[in-house]
Order: structure tokens, then sequence, then C-alpha cells
């Protein structure tokens, strides 16, 4: 069996600690409440069913998207105890922080009462210790105490723990201990709860989360952040020098990728190329491949170049954003078709000029040379649409992360000490008998996984016993 | 045609069916022999499927997206199995008792079964599935699930076994059963073994959503159900030290915390919505 006896004093015979608590003043039965495993239990069984229904119901969802769900009566109802939103709720949020002050009053009643014990333990081995523990062996042995003492403390050192003498009237008492800080291990996993919210807070307080979609070769600093909050600035700007996507033959989607830089005062501080998985970090702030997608409103190339054939420039069209070119005027992309009149892409654009009026032309993408036929001094060709790709990254700063973490670690590392290591202790009582021998009275406990230790008890006092019978022989009395 | 490790699959579930056959109608027919023969099926199915997971994840290599065989419904099924297996193999050698097996190795069977009518190609893993901590994450959670199963299952022999016991009945299949003692400490320990890696699985997949997308929780519903799952065992590791529930309670509450582990591993995929992607 595997309870720990020395953690149920506060829950023994129930009715009679009720009846003895309806006499204390509030303030105690007040605090008894607070740390009592009972409520500990019943808020976790709360916690457990309150929190299904934030997975049968889906959260954060719009307003309208509820009413095609819900009939009226049930929409209110729901919304008045946020459950569309339940785990930012008052009363969710109220059951963790009880949850947490029940999780500290216990700790603060009980660890110092662990410490004491552990600082201070019961190295007698007095009559009422001995009939309190189930493992008990008594045998007599030749010689007198003060010699043989030094064997049994040399003996059960070595098979067992260097152990503690304590001499009183005459009587020897040995005691030894193994695994003593498993007593701590349910403290450990009770405050790395209590650190992880700790650090859930503090990312909340002094952290943000956010989202911005970068289009290719831009930058940003500015974020909106979500919830409500106003907008984040952020002290240096990312640039998205491209994004890409790789699919894999079947084309299911194999890598997201964006290639940023973090500029900061104009220079580039920082580059590198984030995937899913692999996200960049800079001053606190990291930024994760979240989503991509496609401009709103492509680019159209032109080829700009002069009736003999000599280039001027490349323009970049963005619909219907006027774009001047010195010395001839203004140009604009108006219109864009897949296949005009089936001789294939094809753009249209409007040209101004000063003092005249508009003019708008089609100009087929593969036919270079059609726009010589209008012998202006420029000759327009459409080299395609290029449709620009957007990087969509989450953005977070987290403070408290690693508070979170440190919480994780102690708190497992609690949980395995707790149920996998022992408190074993060992005393050995060697008081004087009749006719010069003397009365070894040998007890062990163990505060979990008794059966084993019965085992290890056994086999330690056989080879006590057989350690201190051979000294017997060498030094005979 | 199913490739090679399909048909390894395909072969530890007929081993597993005739591991719970043999095993039952050890129980039924009193007999010692049969029951050890389940055993050394079961020892043949942890061979095979072991090699199938193995075969797996060459083949996934061969068609050059490899990575671990634990990344969709069918594949997590099929290594939820193993580890039940592996796991009643530990426990059976370690208690020297045999009478486990017609509990626990049919939970192995009916999920090879499920498994088997799922699409069991291997598919290339999506972007957000390409990382270290899939291998933690998958594997702590269930070696958790699969301490639950066996604590479930014999939660379910304490419950027939105390009954009998307390009609002082001897007859039956029951009166094979180790003592109610023994059953009830078993339930306890396949759940301590269980919620430390249960605990591990849940961190894990934290600080995996954190690395991925900046939020190690979004009580999105499966990591809930996870939380939920983590609190009823909690809730029994407290009542059973503290206030010493044991017996009849302890195995009703180990039951419960099975059935919200499948909701937790399977329900949310079938029946709610949210990040992880096997059953779609």
């Amino acid at each position: 069996m595997e309870t720990v006896s020395d953690v149920r004093t506060d829950s023994a015979s129930i009715p009679a600690v009720e009846k003895r608590e309806r006499a204390k003043p509030a303030s105690t039965r007040i605090w008894n409440f607070l740390i009592s495993v009972k409520l500990a239990i019943w808020i976790i069984i709360v916690l457990a069913v309150t929190s299904i229904l934030g997975t049968v119901i889906e959260q954060n969802q719009p307003p309208e998207k509820y009413h095609q769900v819900y009939e009226d009566w049930a929409y209110n109802l729901l919304d008045r105890f946020n459950l569309f939103d339940m785990y930012h709720s008052w009363w969710f949020l109220l059951l963790l922080c009880l949850f947490t002050i029940n999780l500290t009053c216990c700790t603060i009643d009980r660890l110092p009462r662990v410490i004491r014990t552990v600082r201070k333990p019961k190295s007698i081995l007095d009559e009422a210790t001995e009939k309190s523990l189930s493992l008990t062996e008594r045998w007599k042995s030749k010689g007198d105490i003060p010699r043989r003492m030094e064997d049994y403390k040399a003996a059960l050192a070595r098979e067992f723990a260097a152990p503690k003498v304590t001499e009183a009237d005459g009587v020897v008492h040995l005691y030894a201990e193994k695994g003593v800080y498993s007593r701590f291990g349910a403290y450990a996993t009770h405050a790395g709860i209590v650190i992880v919210f700790i650090g859930a807070i503090l990312g909340n307080v002094f952290g943000f989360k956010s989202y911005v979609n970068i289009p290719d070769g831009k930058e940003a600093s500015h974020l909106d952040a979500r919830g409500g909050k106003e907008h984040i600035d952020l002290p240096f700007s990312v640039r998205n020098n491209r994004f890409w996507l790789e699919t894999y033959p079947d084309g299911t989607p194999k890598k997201y990728a964006s290639d940023l830089s973090v500029m900061e005062n104009g220079r580039e501080v920082l580059r590198k190329t984030i995937t899913v998985n692999d996200p960049l970090a800079y001053k606190g702030v990291w930024f994760y491949q979240s989503s991509y997608g496609q401009e709103d409103g492509a680019t159209a190339q032109v080829a700009v170049s002069r009736q003999d054939g000599t280039p001027v420039r490349n323009l970049s069209l963005v619909p219907n954003e006027p774009v001047r070119i010195d010395g001839y005027g203004v140009v604009r992309g108006v219109n864009y078709e897949q296949d005009f009149q089936g001789k294939g892409p094809a753009l249209q654009v409007v040209v101004e000029k000063p003092g005249r009026p508009a003019s708008d032309l089609w100009i087929l993408q593969g036919r270079p040379d059609l726009d010589r036929v209008r012998k202006d001094s420029l000759v327009f060709s459409f080299e395609g649409l290029t449709a620009k790709m957007y990087t969509g990254l989450q953005v977070a700063k987290d403070p408290g992360v690693n508070v979170v973490w440190l919480g994780c670690l102690l708190l497992t590392a609690g949980m395995m000490v707790s149920f996998f290591v022992s408190h074993t202790r060992i005393w050995i009582r060697l008081s004087p008998g009749l006719h010069g021998k003397m009365e070894v009275t040998a007890a062990g406990s163990a505060n979990r996984n008794r059966s084993a230790f019965e085992k290890t008890f056994a086999s330690v006092l056989a080879a006590v016993r057989k350690d201190t019978s051979n000294t017997d022989k060498e030094n005979p009395a | 045609m199913n490739t090679l490790n399909v048909q390894l699959f395909d072969l530890t579930t007929l081993l597993f069916g005739g591991a719970s056959g043999t095993f039952i109608a050890a129980m039924y027919g009193k007999k010692e022999t049969l029951a050890r023969i389940g055993t050394w099926i079961c020892v043949a199915a942890a061979i095979v499927s072991t090699a199938a997971l193995g075969v797996r994840w060459v083949e996934s290599y061969k068609m050059g997206i490899g990575r671990i065989p634990v990344t969709n419904l069918y594949e997590s099924l099929v290594f939820f199995a193993w580890s039940v297996n592996l796991f009643y193999l530990f426990v059976e050698w370690k208690y020297k008792d045999r009478s486990f097996g017609a509990f626990v190795i049919p939970i192995a069977f009916l999920t090879m079964v499920f498994a088997f009518t799922n699409e069991s190609g291997i598919q290339p893993l999506v972007p957000a599935l390409q990382s270290y901590w899939l291998h933690a994450h998958v594997i702590t959670c269930f070696v958790g699930y699969a301490a639950f199963a066996v604590s479930a299952g014999v939660a379910v022999m304490y419950l027939l076994k105390a009954r009998q016991e307390k009609a002082k009945a001897k007859d039956g299949i029951v009166a094979r059963f180790p003592s109610s003692k023994v059953l009830d400490d078993l339930v306890y320990r396949a759940i301590i073994w269980g919620f430390p890696f249960l605990t591990a699985g849940i961190i894990t997949g934290a600080a995996w959503a954190n690395y991925a997308w900046g939020t190690y929780w979004s009580w999105d519903p499966k990591e809930t159900w996870s939380l939920i799952v983590w609190l009823v065992y909690a809730a029994f590791l407290h009542a059973r030290i503290t206030r010493g529930w044991h017996g009849r309670r302890a195995a009703i509450l180990s039951i419960v915390g099975f059935l919200s582990t499948v909701m937790c591993y399977l329900g949310v995929n079938l029946v709610l919505s949210g990040l992880h992607s096997y059953g779609g």
C-alpha cells in the first residue's frame, strides 16, 4: 500500500473533526475550510466539469455565428454566464483564484510541520513510537552497549544509511533515514502550479500577442494588438524579404518560409528565414510563421522603351495608382483580362499627357511590339501580373514564459519525487537485558511502497545481524 | 495492395484478437496453459508491431517524407495499442499474474480494429507537425494513455472481484483474479505511472505550441480535455492519498478517468474541432 499516513492526520475521523469545528471561532473555521483537501478536491472537480462547457460551446466566435446555432433565450443565457469566452470569465478566474488560495494555504499550513519533522526527526525509538510501527524485530546479543554500539552504527551505515546516535539512560538509539526529500515532493508540485499561474499573469500583464501581415519587400513596426487593446509600436521593424511555400509532389504543403530582416535605425541587425516551427526572436519579441496570402490587387509589370527599342524603365502598376513618367505624362493600369479577345492576357492602361485628353489602350502580354503602331514617343509592353505575397506573422512577447517553464519543471520533478521516492526510516535500540546480554530492537517505516520496504527492512536487518555477529567472533567479549 | 507495414499491423490485429480470445477462454476454462499461450501471442504481437512501426518509419524515408510514425489517427491508434500491450506485458511480468490479460488486451485489440477502418497510407507531414517536439509530445501522451487504459481494465476487475468477495462466493472466473487488495493497488500504481507521463505530455505540448505559435495555452478543445483528464486523476490521487479513497470509489474514478482520456484522445477529434490534425 502506498498511502501517505502523515498527510492523513488532517482528515482522520471526519465526523469528530466536524463536531469540534463548530465550537471554533469563524476565522479558524474559514482557515480550516481553506486548507482542507476536501475543498481542493471540490475545486478540481468543478474546474474539470465546467471546463467541458467551453469545449462543447465554441469559444470567441462572432455573435452572428452563435445566433445561427442557438435560440435567443439560449443565447442570452449562455451570454449571461460568459460561456462564449468562459475561460476568461470572472467566475472561471475566481475558481482559479480560489484554487491558488487553497494550494497556498495548504502549503502554509503543512510545510512548516514537515520542515520541523525533517529537521528534528524522531530519532528515539520509545515505546509509543515502537507500537505505532508495524515493522519491528527483536533479538538478543552478547556484549555491552557502549562497545557494541560502534559495530551497529558501522553496520547500519554500510547497509542502509549513516545513523544518528542518541544515548539516554544507558539506552542507545540509532536512527537512519533515506529519501527524506520525498516529503517535499507534493509541496514542490503545488508550488510549481502556483508558479505557472504567476508566469501566466506576468505574460498577460507585461507581454502582448499580436498579428501582422507584411507584403514581400515591405517592413512593419506597427502591430494591432488583440483583444481591444490599442496598437503596439515596436522599437524596431521587421522586413519581409520574401515569403515562399513548398509542396510535396502530391500538393500538400511542405514548408512555409519567410526570409525576415530586423531593421533598427535603418540598419539590418538580424536576418533569419523562419518556418512554422522555427521562429525569430529579437529583444524579447518573437515572430512566428503563421499564415500567408496574396495581396489584394496584383501589380502589373510593364516595360517602357523608346521607338528604337532602348529600354527606359520598368513600371509596376498597382490598380488605379497613377505613375508619373517625367517628360511624358501619367500612366495608370485600370483593367486586366485573362483572355482579351482570344489573344491572351492583356492590360488596359490609361495615359494622360499634359494638355491632352486621356487615352486608353490595351496592351497584350507576349506581343511586345504591338504598341509601336501607336507611333507614340514611348512604347509599352505588358510583361504579366505578379501577385505579391504577404506573410502572416504571429508576434508575441511573453516575459512570463520562462517562469511558466520553471513552474512546469518544479511540478514534474515534485511529482516524480512524491510518487517514486519513499522516505524510509530504520531505528535500532540497544538496551541492557538480563545476564549481561543486550536487547536489540529494530523498527522501520516507509511513507510509500511499504511492501518493497518490508523486503529492504528484512535484508538490511539480516545483514546488520550478520555484520555484528562476525565482530562477536573476532572480538570475543 | 497494402504496404508491408500495414500488412504487419493487420497481422498484429489478428494476434491481439487471438490473444484476447485465448485469455478469455483461459479465464472461463481455468486453463493456465491457455493463458500462457496468450502471453506468448502478446509477445509475438509486440515483436510484429514493433517491426511494423520500424518498417513504416523506413518506408516513410523511402518515400522522401521521413518522419516518426505517430502523426495521424491510424498511426496514433497503432502506437496506442503497441503501448498498451507493452505496459500489459510489464504488469504481467511484475505481478506474475495472467488474469489481467482478458481485461487489458481486448482494449488493444479493439483499438487495432478501429485503426483498421481508418486510412492507413503514409501521408507527408504538414509544416505544423515538423518539429522535434512531436516525438516527445506524442510518446509521453501515449505512455500516459496506455497506463490509464491498464488502470481502468484492472478497475473493472476490481469491481467484479470486490462484489464476489462481499458475497463470499468462491466460484467462477472472478475467483481466479488476484485479491481485491492487489487489484486496488494496481489501479493506483498504473495511475502514478500514467499521471507524470500525461503531465509531461501536456507540458511538451505547451512548449511546442509556444514554439510554433507563440502561445503555450489557448484553451483549444484538445488542450482543455487533456486538462480535464489531468484534473480527474489529480482528484483521484488526492482522494486516495489524503482521504483514503480505496477500492470501489477509486476504481470508479479510474474508469471515469479513462473515459475522459478516450474523449480527449478520440472524442475531441471526432466530435469537436481544434488544432490536432489526426482524425481531421
